[in-house]
């Protein structure tokens, strides 16, 4: 028995060393956890309890404006306020969502479609239930905040255009950061230039964001800011663009489509540049509904067209500047001579005919130019030949881009006799063709496969104005002048198309004589009336005869510079099937001198004498 | 006064420590969002200590006799629960006595542990009939709780019940059996779990398998626990528990708070007041003046071990989620009364065997 209890206690003694044992294996294994995480691993827990914490949001720069040459807005940043609500904040999400109700003046579908929206998505995150407000929607809501916990009034940025429309293809629109924008590092909240001047200088319009380092806690809630690096605006941008010009020009052109061009001389400012119809680019802000855009592009008068510079047409009779000069220059016979215009030019089994079909009688390059004659620079073209002609063409700037900012640009066609230059010709039934001479002739008066852009023109007026210096079309105003390059042709033939210029304008006979004699600036300049050569057999059956006298309807040109002594501007107007160029064209082109004298001095400092 | 002269000092001393330790660590978990918990711990402290004193004038020969009844009450308790249970979080555990609400599990703990502590008293566990009548006693009411589901009471139960029938003299050889045999039962009790059980385990293996659902817990905490380092971030100055990446900062993942701001350093203290208040308990348990004391006290040092281990093994990635609060740090009243009152028992045991030479040392009681 006695042994027996021994027995047992010491047994007990045993289990007891046993436990004491086993205590500091529990408590063991526990500290070297701890120090695996606390020592080992200590580092990397610090990263991620860094990476909780803190968040780097960007601060977005505010965008830089845009403005005419007299610093009127084209593009210009507004404060606008949008309410956001924080679901799980709010206390009652009936009586609050039926208070905003009244307050922001929803319909009954907007509130069921915000209702939707707080049930699905998550608590804790802002919903924005209403944007673009003015200060006088929210006025009522900001005040009584502090009854409606969770809703939020926040004030932002947006984009207005105060001439949507006048100015749309040289201001262009914004629209919201897309998929490669963010590849490119742009935030998914950022808007980015699509077209105009806002996608031309991005760069330099966008500014650079700043960061702000924020605390956050689990829900992501700001606690506190760190660090801050403030963001930087983007940079305000001052156009040459004299928007009561543009303005002007757009009155003038009315209803009609087509294109006005308006160029320094000397530095190529483009004081205007309008294709009518435009499109209202304030409708691109928010996001366009995609029907607005579908009707944009289904439009047959294509507001989205810059036909100032993405179409290119046949310059028509204000190529003959370039067929004179380049007669001059070659000395030509005929340049320095005169033939006789019987209406008409006889060509193997065909007859080109003048536009004035009972003829000119006999004439010269004066007045060939004055009165537009088809024949005469029917034979000077056939004497030079379509290689000096298309050599010509390339000089005067044709056949290339004119390098303005704005993109995308057409560079038209300039056709060529040449195998290398063949390939530039794009349709490809002409690629093959056999140059004739007809086409040869018809190339020098401006017709045929030759087109160019109402910008192109433009600088080609201006180039003749200023001495053959072909300039790069410069969107800022006091940009530098840049010579893209410079025509090799002497003053003195400069000074005959010049003269003859003037005469279109001056001489009774003159093409533009009616529109332009009595404009305030003395003018240059030509007329051009561009034959429609496609006849749209197919389209006769399903468009109505009133717009198919439309499509038939010629193409209006006029092209020149003002005054002809010291010359400030160049203008270029191009109207879609306005008919002739001296009475569809020229008047605009005299809007936009009287516009331009309204306030311009003649004697500006900018005009060398 | 026979009494308040022979208290130990020492266990007494340590839970002192746990209570400054763990009410500073609870106001950095709580000082942000919901300070009047802190202050409603005070008061969960001074009723603690209440029960604390009252248990010490409790003879222990009372426990040997409320033992039977009070088992067979849990029982029953326990078996009216699946009927009419209150559910709280997808677990029916309580029952809704009007004034409070009880969690059977919790007496049952109790009862058992007298129970067992009871049975051996006059017996080793060196027969079948020894071994297997406290084996049932324990596993009927286990699989009672597991069923409810409640993993955490569930260990507790078993195993205190294994520490006692080890020290009651188990022969290793069957231990050995019971153990070979339990871990060829794993996978029938993966069978028997409840999926949000089983997740956990999967998320343990993985945490980052699941980053924002069940493995957020878990990422957080060691986020928490690692990035405090030796040194720890500063009193009130980390920064997963005051921008509440800590998921229960204040109950079940408290130790994350600790060892982010007091770093290893405070790892380190608490673990050594535990380690204090454990050998204590074992000590006194050795030292005990009769049988019953010396099993209750290994009951109760085992029940203290496994709530420590599978608490911060829980909270540092060693274990599985399972809801176990940290002895006398995590908030909250019942857990913290329990753990007192257990304290208390023991500290009873203590009074009773002061200038006594233990049971069947030569000259013993019962020698």
């Amino acid at each position: 028995m006695r042994n027996k209890q021994l027995e047992q206690r010491s047994r007990f003694d045993l289990r007891m060393l046993f436990f004491y044992a086993v205590v500091p294996l529990f408590m063991g294994l526990l500290v070297l956890q701890v120090l695996k995480l606390q020592w080992f691993e200590h580092e990397h827990y610090v990263l991620q309890a860094e990476q909780n914490r803190l968040n780097i949001v960007p601060t977005l720069p505010v965008r830089g404006e845009i403005t005419d040459v007299l610093g009127r807005g084209l593009a210009i940043n507004r404060i606008a306020y949008h309410v956001q609500l924080i679901p799980e904040r709010v206390v009652n999400m009936d009586e609050t969502l039926h208070a905003l109700a009244t307050m922001l003046q929803w319909s009954d579908g907007k509130l069921a479609h915000v209702q939707r929206r707080i049930e699905h998505t998550r608590p804790d995150r802002p919903v924005l239930l209403d944007d673009k407000l003015q200060w006088e929607q929210v006025s009522p809501l900001a005040a009584r905040l502090h009854h409606l916990p969770g809703v939020d009034v926040e004030s932002g940025r947006y984009r207005e255009y105060p001439y949507g429309g006048l100015a749309s293809h040289m201001v262009g629109y914004l629209s919201l950061a897309r998929k490669d924008d963010l590849d490119a590092g742009y935030f998914p909240s950022e808007f980015v230039g699509r077209t105009g001047a806002e996608k031309a200088f991005e760069q330099v319009l966008h500014g650079r964001p700043g960061y702000q380092q924020e605390e956050v806690d689990a829900v992501g809630r700001r606690v506190a800011v760190l660090k801050r690096s403030p963001s930087k605006m983007g940079q305000t941008l001052q156009l040459a663009l004299d928007i009561d010009v543009q303005k002007a020009a757009s009155q003038a052109l009315g209803d009609r489509t087509g294109a006005v061009v308006v160029m320094d001389v000397h530095s190529g400012g483009i004081i205007a540049l309008l294709s009518q119809p435009g499109y209202d680019t304030n409708r691109f802000i928010t996001g366009l509904e995609s029907d607005q855009w579908q009707a944009w592009l289904n439009d047959p008068e294509k507001p989205l067209l810059n036909r100032a510079m993405q179409a290119a047409y046949p310059p028509a009779s204000t190529f003959k500047l370039v067929t004179g000069l380049a007669g001059l220059e070659q000395g030509a016979r005929l340049a320095g001579g005169s033939t006789i215009c019987p209406g008409y030019v006889e060509l193997a089994d065909r007859k080109l005919r003048c536009w004035k079909h009972t003829g000119h009688g006999t004439i010269s390059l004066h007045r060939a130019l004055v009165e537009s004659c088809d024949v005469y620079f029917y034979q000077l073209g056939d004497q030079l030949g379509m290689a000096a002609i298309s050599d010509a063409a390339q000089a005067w700037g044709f056949g290339e881009k004119t390098g303005i900012a704005l993109s995308p640009e057409s560079r038209g066609s300039v056709p060529s006799q040449s195998p290398y230059m063949m390939s530039a010709v794009k349709n490809s039934a002409s690629k093959r063709k056999k140059w004739f001479r007809g086409e040869t002739m018809i190339t020098a008066i401006g017709q045929g496969t030759l087109t160019a852009t109402p910008l192109q023109v433009a600088r080609l007026a201006a180039a003749i104005a200023n001495g053959g210096q072909v300039l790069r079309p410069q969107l800022l105003a006091n940009a530098q002048a840049e010579v893209m390059h410079r025509v090799d042709v002497s003053e003195e033939h400069l000074n005959i198309i010049r003269k003859g210029m003037r005469s279109v304008v001056s001489d009774p006979h003159g093409t533009a004589h009616r529109a332009l004699a009595d404009a305030p600036w003395q003018m240059a300049g030509k007329t051009g009336t561009a034959q429609v050569i496609k006849m749209a057999q197919d389209k006769k059956n399903i468009i109505s005869q009133d717009q198919l006298d439309k499509e038939h309807r010629d193409h209006a040109w006029f092209m020149g510079y003002a005054p002809y002594v010291n010359p400030k501007i160049a203008i270029a107007v191009f109207v879609e099937h306005g008919g002739h160029g001296g009475s569809a064209a020229a008047p605009v082109a005299a809007a936009v001198i009287r516009a331009m004298a309204s306030k311009y001095d003649v004697v500006d400092a900018t005009v060398k004498p | 006064m026979r009494v308040l002269k022979s208290l130990d000092w020492v266990l007494l001393a340590s839970i002192c420590s746990l209570a400054v330790l763990g009410m500073v660590t609870l106001y950095a978990a709580v000082h942000q969002g919901n300070p009047d918990l802190w202050q409603k711990q005070g008061i969960f402290w001074g009723a603690g200590f209440l029960v604390f004193g009252a248990l010490c004038f409790v003879p222990l020969r009372l426990l040997g006799l409320v033992c039977w009844p009070m088992y067979g009450m849990a029982l029953l308790l326990l078996l009216l629960v699946p009927l009419i249970g209150d559910v709280h979080m997808g677990a029916r555990r309580w029952l809704d006595l009007g004034v409070m609400n009880l969690q059977p599990s919790e007496i049952m703990k109790w009862a058992l542990m007298f129970m067992l502590a009871n049975w051996f008293a006059t017996r080793e566990a060196r027969g079948w009939v020894e071994i297997l009548a406290p084996v049932l006693l324990t596993v009927l009411p286990a699989a009672l709780i597991i069923m409810q589901p409640d993993l955490g009471t569930t260990l507790v139960l078993l195993f205190a019940a294994t520490a006692l029938i080890i020290a009651a003299g188990l022969p290793w050889r069957l231990l050995g059996i019971a153990v070979v045999a339990g871990l060829a039962s794993l996978p029938l009790l993966w069978h028997f779990m409840h999926d949000y059980q089983k997740q956990r385990v999967l998320t343990l293996l993985d945490p980052q398998s699941d980053p924002l659902g069940a493995g957020y817990h878990v990422i957080q905490s060691t986020i928490a626990i690692g990035s405090g380092g030796l040194l720890g971030k500063g009193f009130l100055h980390g920064t997963q528990a005051r921008l509440h990446f800590l998921p229960e900062q204040h109950t079940d993942f408290i130790f994350s708070v600790l060892a982010e701001e007091g770093g290893f350093i405070a790892v380190a203290l608490l673990l050594s007041f535990y380690a204090l208040l454990i050998f204590r308990i074992l000590w006194i348990g050795h030292r005990a003046h009769s049988r019953f004391g010396s099993l209750l006290c290994i009951g109760i040092a085992a029940m203290f071990i496994l709530y420590i281990t599978v608490n911060i093994g829980m909270v540092s990635g060693i274990f599985p989620v399972v809801g176990l609060p940290l002895p006398f740090i995590s908030y909250g009243g019942s857990a913290l009364v329990t753990m007192l009152g257990a304290t208390g028992l023991v500290m009873r045991v203590a009074i009773e065997s002061r200038g006594q030479i233990p049971w069947q040392r030569p000259g013993s009681p019962l020698a």
